[in-house]
């Protein structure tokens, strides 16, 4: 692993961008589906709609390990949406989604920022270990299964399906 | 159902899985007629794609029934006859609108994956390999297709199914490898390998209009099938291959040269050494005589077409390229921008990639037939599966 990865992985902060054929307006009203956000960071946590712009986060860790908290998303303005956890949160976060319009006939530009704060102020790398997952994945990866649902009203999934091993299926 | 998995370097069996299932609204169940081998999944039996799991189901050129369809479905139905492109595609997304389908945007179901290999993640195919999605394959009773609307192509009458079938790899592929050398009156192609995807663009490049087309292979049964479609044969086992294109072309080499062979290139002497000994060590795992070989070849400022598969190769005679002013083209082929137009000529009797099929076996017996492709035994071109 080059030393640029291996930094990255230390990063608490973690940022992204995609471009999505379609108008900012559309993309900001799908982010605020109740289903999206499940089905957006379905790799990372089960996220469950618990009121209105509030939501319940539960990210598994390796060895059975559970994390929860619960956020609060604003609308800042059409091109921007943020979140951040409420009190007792396991793992403190908060994230700001940014749109642009993209150049030519190429749609909108994303921009997402995460931050994580664990608690004790546990540097980054820690993160990793908690999710199993570095945060630059975890927000590259809902970006492009957001872009798949804006896109096409699905994301790429291949659980369940035939394969020669756990008894006939992969889960 | 049964079907043909991965268990490792050279271990394929058949076992028993279950059915897929609808997962997504845009998803149909085919039931598969007819699968067949692909010299790409040689670089998965030889062990040099990783990401590999064992059980793997594999397949990745077929046709077939649809029998059940998701409620998003609207242009194809049950009961229809339909041929699949081996890679996903959405038909939404800004590169399957320009065509660059096998680059779609959506369809990896797993990106991280793929992304730190090549920057971006590209469109999921089936059967090959997690990097590239980790879809279940279609050496099997039935296969999931996602995006049927986009990816299900309808078999017209008088097209029969063996000729249909490699109209979901080979012949697009091959088609587009030629497609790639923009042909224009009077030009020369030469195309190094004469399987399925060699032939397939051997055939493409006669119907976009070449002048001559040149096939180099050492098999005989695969350069005699090069010559009965109208290419001129070279034996790179006999002669010097660079001499002989510039024999035939007046010495001004070819206006194109298309690699249809990939990293399991066949080379001759110190270089053959030299590649075993590297791909044995795990050095690099790329062999590319063939490819070398059609820099070389090709005329100045000529198309140097790239279908052949390789890996990360760390020593490539870019020098060539630049003072030759050589146009490069590659790409996992787009099939959904050409199955129309390959069904079309099919019908007219233009292509005539029913030629590939040259054994049939049970699904049972797959394993076998992908042990007579992989060694060329009895003259195998193709091994064809009828689960
Ligand atoms: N770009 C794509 O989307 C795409 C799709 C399908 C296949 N492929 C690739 O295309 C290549 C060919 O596929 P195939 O199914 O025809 O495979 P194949 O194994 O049937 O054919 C390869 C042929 O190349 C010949 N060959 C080996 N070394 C040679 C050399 N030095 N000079 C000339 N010929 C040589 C072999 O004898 C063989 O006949 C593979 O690398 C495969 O992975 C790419
Ligand atoms: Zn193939
Ligand atoms: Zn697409």
């Amino acid at each position: 692993m080059s030393d640029v990865e291996s930094d990255a992985n230390l990063e608490a902060d973690a940022h992204a961008s995609i471009t999505i054929g379609k108008p900012a307006a559309d993309l900001h009203a799908l982010w605020l589906r109740p289903e999206t956000q499940s089905r957006i960071w379905a790799h990372f946590a089960d996220v469950r709609v618990v009121g209105d712009r509030t939501a319940e986060w539960v990210a598994k860790g390796p060895a059975g390990g559970e994390y929860r908290w619960q956020t609060l998303t604003k609308a800042n303005s059409p091109n921007e949406l943020s979140w951040s956890t409420l009190d007792k949160a396991d793992v403190a976060n908060q994230g700001v989604l940014t749109m642009r319009p993209a150049p030519g006939d190429r749609g909108t530009e994303l921009y997402l920022d995460v931050r994580f704060d664990p608690p004790g102020g546990i540097v980054g790398k820690a993160i990793s270990k908690m999710f199993h997952i570095v945060p630059r994945e975890i927000v590259r990866t809902a970006l492009y299964r957001f872009r798949a649902l804006a896109l096409t009203g699905e994301i790429a999934r291949t659980d369940p399906q035939p394969a020669g091993r756990n008894g006939g299926t992969d889960h | 159902m049964r079907a043909l998995c991965w268990n490792g370097v050279n271990d394929l069996r058949v076992e028993t899985v279950s059915d897929p299932e609808i997962i997504n609204p845009s998803d149909v169940i085919l039931k598969v007629r007819l699968s067949t081998t692909c010299g790409s999944d040689l670089h998965l039996i030889d062990g040099l794609i990783p990401t590999m799991r064992e059980g793997d189901v594999l397949g990745h050129e077929f046709m077939g029934e649809i029998v059940d369809v998701g409620r998003e479905v609207t242009k194809v139905k049950r009961g229809d006859r339909v041929v699949v492109p081996s890679f996903i595609s959405c038909g939404k997304c800004w590169y399957c609108q320009h065509d660059l389908y096998s680059l779609c945007d959506t369809t990896h179901p797993k990106p991280e994956l793929q992304e730190p290999l090549l920057g971006y993640p590209t469109a999921g195919i089936y059967a090959y390999s997690h990097a590239f999605g980790g879809y279940s394959g279609a050496h099997a009773e039935y296969v999931r297709v996602p995006f049927a609307d986009t990816d299900c192509f309808l078999v017209p009458d008088g097209v029969a199914d063996d000729a249909a079938l490699f109209i979901s790899d080979a012949a697009p592929t091959g088609f587009m490898g030629a497609d790639f050398c923009n042909i224009h009156q009077g030009d020369v192609i030469a195309v190094w390998g004469c399987g399925g995807v060699g032939l397939m663009a051997q055939q493409g490049a006669m119907i976009l209009g070449a002048e001559r087309v040149i096939a180099i292979d050492k098999y005989p049964e695969r350069l005699a099938q090069a010559e009965a479609f109208g290419a001129i044969p070279l034996d790179f086992t006999k002669v010097d291959v660079i001499e002989a294109l510039q024999e035939l072309t007046g010495g001004r080499g070819p206006d194109a040269c298309i690699d249809a062979v990939g990293m399991e290139a066949d080379g001759t002497g110190v270089q053959k050494v030299y590649d075993g000994v590297k791909q044995a060590l795990h050095l690099e795992t790329d062999r590319g005589a063939a490819l070398r070989q059609a820099m070389l070849a090709v005329r100045k400022g000529g198309t140097l077409s790239i279908l052949g598969v390789y890996g990360v190769m760390d020593k490539f005679p870019l020098g060539l390229i630049m003072n030759k002013g050589i146009t490069v083209r590659t790409a996992q082929q787009h099939g959904q921008a050409y199955v129309d137009r390959l069904l079309e000529y099919t019908q007219r009797g233009e292509l005539t990639p029913a030629a590939l099929a040259t054994h049939r076996f049970s699904l049972e017996d797959s394993p076998k037939g992908y042990h007579m492709f992989k060694h060329k035994e009895d003259g195998c071109l193709r091994s064809v599966f009828v689960p």
